[in-house]
């Protein structure tokens, strides 16, 4: 008897231990794809928050307390983000979410968020920005597609030749890729020869191959992200494709990509990154974000732990800037036009329509010469001012919302 | 573009290496339900755990043979175990509880790879010796199908000859028909049962092994396998070998020509074959021609 109140008295101590470590009460909710098709990226975006927060509360927390963010896996499905995010928000009484990395979910979260009157920072690419989807609470810290696009098909058209072919993986991130680069095709003279449509996931386009082949462009467009870009990008290879005079544009590369496909990303590749670690180079505030990040997980920072940290930093420092947590109006006031200077130099985010007005990187494969974390080097940068409509046409979604894509 | 006869025999070809994959999973998979009456929702994460054992032994030993047979035993054991102690206690009651199992088992194993090897891609070099493609007259296949063809037709030819002409095949056949008169002849089942379960995710992880080169080793890699690998089984006929032979002959080609001439519908258009065979032929193509 004294036996089985001692244990259940242990219990009842630390459960009560357990509720007062919940009790610190988060001020926003981040969820990533943590799991699924783009889980390694995922996994680099919340590395980026982890830091960021990390920072922010060795620099004394938010309103002068520790900041407490909830993290979790939006195992990359609309519905499971969306109930989430709810759960945090109607449970907890958050007023500011962030994170995902697709561009079919961030607008698909922008929609609950702008319903719900509720703060939405999106790290990834995304078209929130655009049209009817810019309702006014949501935030890009990544870009929008069309920027890579536009970014990758003019380099390519100025350098790599004229005829073109494209794999597009059919989601709103895919398609927003195609339609930039139909329209600089089109302003550049280039000569788009087919466009193969990829599911979401697939991992086999070896059924694709003998298609690219007999077409035989100068450059393949390789739009498509997460396992998919690896596994085409090894099968293009092991068809020997790679080596000859073919130019693979990636509009949205990876360095794990990269790092897999190991000696097939070779000379021929070029890829689109909105942050390259070697842009340290560039600017010096980049070496402490890569140094620190380098030190915590013994990896340099891809672009989309570059979108997690620079989105979860000025969410917690306009928390800061504005001295509230919870007042959407405030917060929303405050980050328009709030003005940054992280990991690319001096940075904003617009205040017409919420885009972090940023660059874009072009680094080029130098296959056997990649060592250790040097995969490839940036042969070229697209400032904001070259790939970014104005607000009104974005307000408009035009040009690119207004192409008529092959197909559909 | 040109549907010229060269392109096509071109997409016959890689439909047919297509294939080749699923039918070392689908003959995998048929083996364990024609045997156990399993229904193996954990065979995509045999797979996976396939190409995670010939990147480990790869990385180890710079050696993708070694790799590949590696893959195949060390999954092979742990088929063995996952047989031995979480399955074989379920036998005799409801179909449901195995069913439920190995998808329960599948989920955890997934994560616990998340855990120890994280989300980033696992890459096992392609062999300089499969590099390139064999090409003749604008007909050309990747060295690397080809080897995956032939192989799989080597495995076919083992089977073909281990379940007609081995004993231990013709047991395994009996015990597949009536088990209870092969028990009386003094034969231990149970262990026919275990081994025949280990023989089928081995061939999954085969598959696995296979794929990890062509494709990055991830935890979730399964998954849609899994999926895919039902569509080949219930095309063919649940239990019958022939049936999976079949069904991932016809699901490699629908694939290659549907992402030819409509890419976008690849995915769907295998669901749709085989909604279209299960309206001819309710029990699938050689779903009444018996087991094994």
């Amino acid at each position: 008897m004294k036996k089985s109140s001692w244990i259940i008295g242990s219990v009842f101590l630390f459960t009560l231990m357990l509720s007062g470590v919940a009790s610190a009460k988060p001020i926003a909710a981040l969820l990533f794809p943590l799991s699924g098709p783009f889980s390694a990226m995922g996994t680099d975006m919340k590395q980026g928050s982890e830091l960021a927060l990390e920072e922010i509360n060795a620099k004394g927390g938010v309103l002068g307390q520790k900041a407490e963010v909830v993290m979790g896996d939006d195992e990359f499905k609309a519905p499971v983000a969306i109930r989430k995010y709810k759960e945090m928000v109607d449970g907890q009484g958050i007023k500011a979410i962030g994170g995902t990395l697709s561009g079919g979910i961030s607008v698909a979260v922008n929609e609950w968020a702008c319903k719900n009157k509720v703060l939405y920072m999106c790290f990834c690419h995304s078209s929130i920005p655009l049209g009817k989807e810019q309702c006014g609470y949501g935030f890009v810290s990544g870009m929008i597609p069309y920027q890579t696009g536009v970014a990758t098909a003019k380099y390519a058209f100025q350098n790599l030749g004229k005829s073109w072919m494209i794999v597009t993986q059919d989601y709103r991130f895919g398609t927003d890729e195609l339609s930039a680069w139909l329209t600089v095709s089109e302003k550049m003279g280039g000569k788009f020869l087919g466009n193969i449509y990829s599911p979401l996931g697939q991992v086999d386009y070896s059924a694709h191959i003998p298609k690219i082949a007999a077409t035989n462009p100068e450059i393949l467009v390789i739009n498509v992200y997460g396992q998919s870009m690896d596994a085409i990008i090894k099968q293009l290879g092991e068809a020997g494709l790679t080596n000859k005079k073919m130019k693979f544009v990636i509009p949205k590369s990876h360095l794990w990509s990269i790092k897999a496909a190991g000696l097939i990303y070779n000379e021929n590749f070029y890829g689109g990154h909105e942050y390259y670690w070697t842009l340290q180079d560039k600017f010096p505030k980049a070496k402490k974000f890569i140094e620190a990040y380098g030190k915590k997980y013994g990896v340099p920072p891809s672009q989309d732990a570059d979108g997690g940290y620079t989105g979860t930093r000025a969410l917690l420092e306009a928390m800061n800037a504005a001295k509230t947590t919870t007042d959407v109006a405030k917060l929303v006031k405050t980050l328009e036009g709030f003005k940054m200077d992280y990991n690319k130099g001096p940075e904003e985010f617009r205040a017409c329509d919420h885009i972090r007005a940023t660059s874009v990187v072009i680094v080029k494969g130098i296959g056997a010469k990649a060592k250790d974390w040097n995969f490839g080097e940036v042969v070229a940068e697209y400032p904001a001012s070259e790939t970014l409509e104005s607000c009104e046409n974005n307000k408009k979604d035009v040009p690119y919302g207004a192409v008529k894509l092959p197909g559909k | 573009m040109e549907l010229t006869p060269t392109l096509i025999i071109n997409q016959m070809l890689f439909g047919l290496a297509l294939g080749a994959v699923y039918i070392l999973m689908a003959c995998g998979l048929t083996i364990i339900f024609g045997l156990l009456d399993v229904v193996n929702f954990a065979h995509g994460t045999f797979y996976m755990l396939g190409a995670f054992a010939a990147f480990v032994i790869v990385s180890l030993f710079g050696n993708f043979w070694l790799g590949l047979a590696s893959a195949v035993i060390i999954v092979g054991l742990i088929g063995w175990v996952t047989e031995t102690y979480l399955i074989k206690p379920l036998y005799g009651k409801d179909p449901l509880y195995p069913l439920m199992l190995t998808f329960g088992f599948s989920v955890a194993v997934t994560d616990l790879m998340r855990g120890i090897f994280g989300t980033i891609g696992k890459t096992v070099p392609l062999p300089q010796i499969f590099t390139g493609s064999l090409m003749w007259e604008g007909i050309f296949i990747p060295k690397y199908r080809v080897f995956i063809i032939f192989l799989t037709l080597g495995v076919l030819i083992f089977l073909w000859y281990f379940f007609k002409k081995t004993n231990l095949g013709m047991i395994i056949r009996a015990a597949t028909r009536d088990s209870l008169m092969v028990r009386t002849l003094g034969i231990n089942v149970p262990r026919i049962w275990t081994f025949g379960f280990a023989l089928g995710v081995g061939l999954a992880a085969l598959a696995g092994g296979v794929n990890s080169t062509i494709q990055s080793a991830l935890p979730d890699m399964g998954v849609e396998m899994t999926i895919e690998c039902f569509v080949v089984v219930v095309i063919g006929g649940l239990g019958s070998l022939g049936g999976a032979i079949l069904g991932g002959l016809i699901i490699g080609q629908v694939i290659s020509f549907v992402s030819l001439l409509a890419s976008d519908w690849s995915n769907v258009a295998i669901f749709i074959t085989m909604l279209l065979i299960l309206l001819v032929r309710t029990r699938g193509l050689f779903g009444e021609a018996g087991r094994l």
